[in-house]
């Protein structure tokens, strides 16, 4: 299935296409030929290094010697895994230790981890070509990404070759057509699975991936590579369509051919606007876990209008095949037409389970016969309902996890880090929308007003950035709501915009 | 309009949306240089500055802000 679907067909490409564009990184361009043969020097050092274990950290920079590293990494068998150099170096070590990783790849100078054996990959002299895919059994796994877990510590989704294999034969079934004169977005940082989409997708159709520099402005980085690359295809994030609203009639990208929307809820309003900046554009709202292997289920919108939606978001769609969508109530039943509960997703995407966490796995994995057969679900902590013909509205979050640029957060690790700073003073995180209409963080802490600066270095320590609150209060008593509880919605009420 | 004129606002500008009293800009400070400037606060920081000077900018003017350099020639080519 992963050579089948990925490793193959790339092979392939550079057997074709050797002499075209693989990567378009800071305005410098690098031939498919090119990264073969980064590539291949990666493989060399990978093989004559002395590590035994099978889980590699990647230090995710923005360069050729990064995405060539995840390739390397796959035609040896073992899996990658994102650190991110701009998170704080504590959070990675706690990912190192978690995934028992005993070496690293990593594309700059500096020694990040020094406990760590690290390859300086762009140190290393290419010798000879080597694009043989050895027969690696597709149960091997092929990455691990952290996300944020209530207790403090990251938790990690490790995704098996299959399911990247499954999700690449699913993807091209829904209509997207990519092929080597294309020119994609990769706008996402590798730590975040919409990358991986972004990046697989054109290398295995020989186009061309142009990447942000992590030191530029995001939104208007990406609205200068439409306009002057003129792209034809990119997933984004409607937070940063978002960005770019008050410029909308400035903008006008008729080479784009197809948009993806993902990483959280659609606003057909703002849908609605867009899609007359980018004219030519079929436009998709993809939905997804990283669970579930990047998407899972999509929808199709119609520029006409008509476009189904429930308070003013975009439907999600239906599963894509070889997945299977059920809502289940609060003791699991299976849910009818338009009755609301938690979204379920079953199929080859699904990871095997939490990186070490059978506790956490046995939570949100279950068993249930459907169709005649015993499958397995992943219970997504989604709200939805699926209507009479079939598409998933998706209604909010279940539990007090939110998104923030399109990264799942637990406003739960970032009280417990709170608590640990302040030596267990009560603290609550809210999520609220800003006056552009983006999710932020605010916290508030059970306490006579003080100075927060020292708080403010203790979670920029602890935490990613986009993990920081960006406004932190302080009361002496936190009003409580009729069941005795924290009211998180009167303290939300405070909140300055 | 000259650029000493327009310096001291434009740094009140700067400490108002980085929260950061003391923050000195100059010419060659870019986003790397100032903690939190990300996307959003980049998105707040035009608004503020278009407020301040009562001017609107361009995505293509936004385009080529790479540093406070780059923001003053812009500023003061719309004044």
């Amino acid at each position: 299935m992963f050579n089948t679907n990925i490793l193959h067909p790339f092979i392939e490409v550079v057997r074709n296409y050797g002499d075209n564009n693989a990567f378009c990184i800071a305005e410098k361009f690098y031939t498919y030929n090119e990264l073969a043969r980064h590539i291949s020097k990666i493989r060399k050092a990978l093989k004559s290094s002395n590590h035994r274990g099978k889980n590699i950290g990647l230090v995710a920079n923005d360069d050729i010697e990064t995405y060539a590293s995840i390739f390397s990494i796959w035609f040896e068998g073992f899996a990658y895994v994102p650190l991110h150099p701009q998170q704080p170096v504590e959070r990675n070590l706690e990912i190192i230790s978690q995934a028992e990783i005993d070496l690293v790849l990593c594309s700059g100078n500096n020694n990040l981890f020094s406990n760590v054996q690290t390859i300086f990959t762009s140190h290393l002299e290419f010798e000879e070509l080597n694009l043989v895919s050895e027969p690696i059994p597709d149960d091997a796994l092929a990455y691990i990404l952290f996300t944020s877990g209530s207790t403090g510590k990251p938790k990690g989704v490790p995704i098996m070759r299959h399911n990247i294999g499954a999700f690449m034969k699913s993807f091209s079934e829904v209509g997207i057509k990519i092929n080597h004169s294309d020119r994609c977005l990769q706008c996402f940082d590798l730590t975040f699975d919409v990358s991986i989409q972004s990046f697989l997708v054109p290398l295995t159709n020989g186009a061309c991936t142009y990447t942000i520099p992590h030191d530029q402005i995001k939104y208007s980085y990406v609205y200068g590579l439409l306009e002057d690359h003129q792209l034809t295809f990119g997933a984004m994030a409607p937070s940063m369509i978002r960005y770019l609203r008050p410029y909308f009639e400035e903008i006008n990208v008729p080479s784009l051919r197809y948009n993806i929307l993902t990483a959280e809820a659609s606003p057909l309003d703002l849908v609605t606007e867009w899609s007359k900046c980018i004219p030519n554009a079929e436009i998709y709202d993809f939905y997804g876990p990283t669970e579930a292997t990047i998407y899972c289920t999509y929808y199709k919108i119609n520029k006409k209008g008509n476009n189904k939606q429930f308070n003013g978001m975009l439907s999600i769609g239906k599963a894509m095949s070889g997945l299977t969508s059920i809502i289940i109530d609060e003791d699991g039943n299976i849910q009818g037409a338009n009755q609301k509960g938690q979204l379920c997703i079953s199929g080859d995407q699904l990871t095997p389970g939490y990186w070490k966490y059978p506790d956490k796995t046995a939570e949100s994995f279950f068993e249930r016969e459907w169709k005649g057969t015993i499958k397995r679900f992943y219970k997504t902590g989604d709200s939805c309902f699926i209507d009479n013909e079939g598409d998933i509205m998706y209604t909010g979050r279940l539990d007090y996890q939110v998104k923030i640029q399109g990264f799942r957060i637990e406003l739960s690790e970032i009280e417990y880090h709170t608590r640990e700073c302040l030596r267990g003073q009560n603290a609550v995180a809210v999520a609220f929308e800003n006056k552009t209409g983006n999710t932020e963080i605010a916290l508030f802490v059970e306490d006579e007003k003080t100075d927060s600066s020292a708080l403010s270095v203790y979670l920029k320590s602890k935490m990613p950035s986009y993990m920081i609150p960006n406004k932190i209060y302080y009361n002496k008593k936190f009003p409580l709501n009729s069941n005795g509880k924290t009211d998180r919605n009167m303290l939300k009420k405070l909140i300055k915009l | 309009m000259e650029e000493k004129s327009i310096m001291p606002e434009l740094e009140q500008v700067f400490r108002k949306v980085f929260n950061n009293e003391s923050l000195i800009i100059s010419r060659g400070m870019s986003s790397n240089d100032v903690d939190g400037w990300n996307s959003l606060n980049h998105m707040i920081l035009v608004s503020e500055v278009e407020k301040a000077f009562s001017i609107k900018l361009k995505l293509k003017d936004l385009n080529k802000m790479h540093n406070v350099g780059d923001m003053i020639d812009i500023i003061l080519s719309k004044l």
